[in-house]
């Protein structure tokens, strides 16, 4: 099956410019974990996630100790919310963000959510275009 | 691609009643009706569009502000039915609208309509942003439905500039002042909603006379057509090329749903200017398409060849001056 078939044309997104703060209450609002991050013409140029915006917040050494029982209380990382809250969404977004095509197949892209640990993909046309996206449930609706 | 903006999305709901109370009025007991059937759609003019075309395979994306768990279920039905979605999300929660529909009475709906939710200027500018990089990809705009508490009168005229500015064809389906403001911008096409009043501006359009003398006085402020209900079965259009009367020759007791019928046409006029069929021909295939809708429970007839049957019923004729 094509991704075209199952994709959720769902183009909820964010600008690179959006303040973290603005990030944080859409992906509240909206309800997704993850959103893509676009450029003026729309292209998809980065993800930014509830994990990417939580590394963001807390120390770089928690990432290595992986437990957050080292933390005294979250104070610390609302102060450092505080002083990022007005930064834009590029400076934590993630990158090197992985696309598929509404042509490609399914077992393709459950291959990349595989090997790559995602929850979710967006999907682009030829000119890298937000189309929508896709979710693990929506593979898995889909078998 | 047809974009259409819903400034003011719904959930809409339909109940099925075999009979009403005698009266409203409250009783000590309270009043407790039931209902024998009972539907729901995501809904707000823009939104039923959206729907319609998609369901006749063509490209298009709703635009407007979702909020609240009610958001989530109109994006999940917007999402099953093919429409490609982008909202910008904000505090609270969307309306739901209510219709309360008594079987052998179809045609008179009772409407229960909620306000919305209060639309905040940051959600406004994050909207623009998104509506101006949709723009560049679109046909037609479609501008329809009411505004949201929050906008701005103009906020429709602002959006008909742009897409003016960038060559895209407007659509606007609204009424009263929002409507009257979007004329100078020039929409190549204006319907107005006369469910609240029968007015177009400070124009009656009661009669028809009304009618040609409001859509005439539309067309020279720089509209291109106007097409204005003249009864539950009659429209007529008005552009500078002339005056068409439709009339759709279909007896009250057919309907069975009435919400969602005016959108089909306006749904229907855009199927059939996309597809190449000329302004008259798209005001047929349009009112067939309102005509199929209002004969099913659901709020819309998207079986192609019901509507293509039903253009037979649908009679032209030029209106003399």
């Amino acid at each position: 099956m094509k991704v075209r078939e199952f994709l959720r044309r769902d183009l909820t997104s964010v600008d690179r410019d959006t303040p973290l703060v603005q990030v944080i209450r859409l992906l509240e609002q909206s309800g997704h974990a993850s959103l893509p991050v676009v450029d003026e013409e729309g292209r998809v140029v980065g993800v930014i996630s509830e994990r990417d915006i939580i590394r963001a917040l807390v120390p770089g050494y928690m990432d290595l100790l992986r437990s957050a029982s080292f933390l005294p209380s979250l104070n610390q990382m609302a102060r450092r919310l505080e002083e990022i809250a007005h930064l834009p969404a590029e400076q934590f977004m993630a990158k090197d963000v992985v696309t598929c095509k509404p042509e490609d197949t399914d077992l393709y892209v459950a291959d990349l959510m595989l090997r790559r640990g995602l929850k979710q993909i967006p999907v682009v046309d030829a000119q890298g275009r937000l189309i929508g996206v896709v979710r693990r449930i929506d593979l898995l609706s889909h078998l | 691609m047809i974009l259409t903006v819903t400034p003011n999305p719904a959930l809409d709901k339909f109940y099925w009643l075999e009979k009403l109370p005698e009266t409203l009025l409250p009783t000590e007991e309270g009043l407790l009706i039931r209902a024998q059937k009972s539907l729901v759609s995501a809904g707000g003019k823009g939104i039923n569009v959206s729907v319609f075309l998609a369901a006749h395979g063509l490209e298009t994306v709703a635009m407007g502000f979702l909020a609240g768990h009610t958001g989530q279920i109109i994006l999940r039905d917007l999402l099953a039915r093919g429409v490609s979605a982008n909202f910008v999300w904000i505090e609270g929660e969307n309306r739901t609208n209510v219709a309360l529909i008594l079987r052998g009475r179809e045609y008179h709906p009772i409407h229960i309509h909620d306000e919305g939710p209060t639309i905040p200027q940051d959600a406004v500018e994050m909207f623009l942003r998104k509506y101006e990089r949709m723009l560049r990809y679109a046909e037609y705009v479609v501008l329809a439905g009411y505004l949201a508490p929050g906008l701005s009168p103009d906020f429709f005229r602002e959006l008909a500039k742009q897409a003016r500015a960038r060559g895209v064809k407007v659509v606007v389906h609204t009424g009263g002042e929002v409507l009257v403001r979007t004329f100078p911008e020039r929409p190549f096409l204006v319907k107005p909603d006369v469910r609240e009043a029968l007015s177009l501006g400070d124009l009656p359009l009661t009669t028809k006379e009304e009618i040609l003398v409001a859509g005439r006085r539309v067309i020279q402020e720089g509209v291109e057509a106007c097409l204005i209900s003249h009864h539950l079965t009659g429209d007529i259009l008005i552009s500078a090329e002339g005056v068409w009367e439709f009339e759709a020759r279909v007896p009250l007791s057919a309907f069975r749903n009435l919400v969602g019928a005016d959108d089909a046409l306006v749904g229907g006029i855009l199927v059939g200017l996309v597809q190449g069929k000329d302004l008259i021909e798209s005001v047929r295939y349009g009112m067939a398409a309102a005509v199929a809708s209002a004969e099913v429970e659901e709020k819309f007839c998207l079986d192609q060849e019901r509507i293509l049957a039903e253009m037979a019923r649908v009679e032209v004729r030029p209106s003399k001056p």
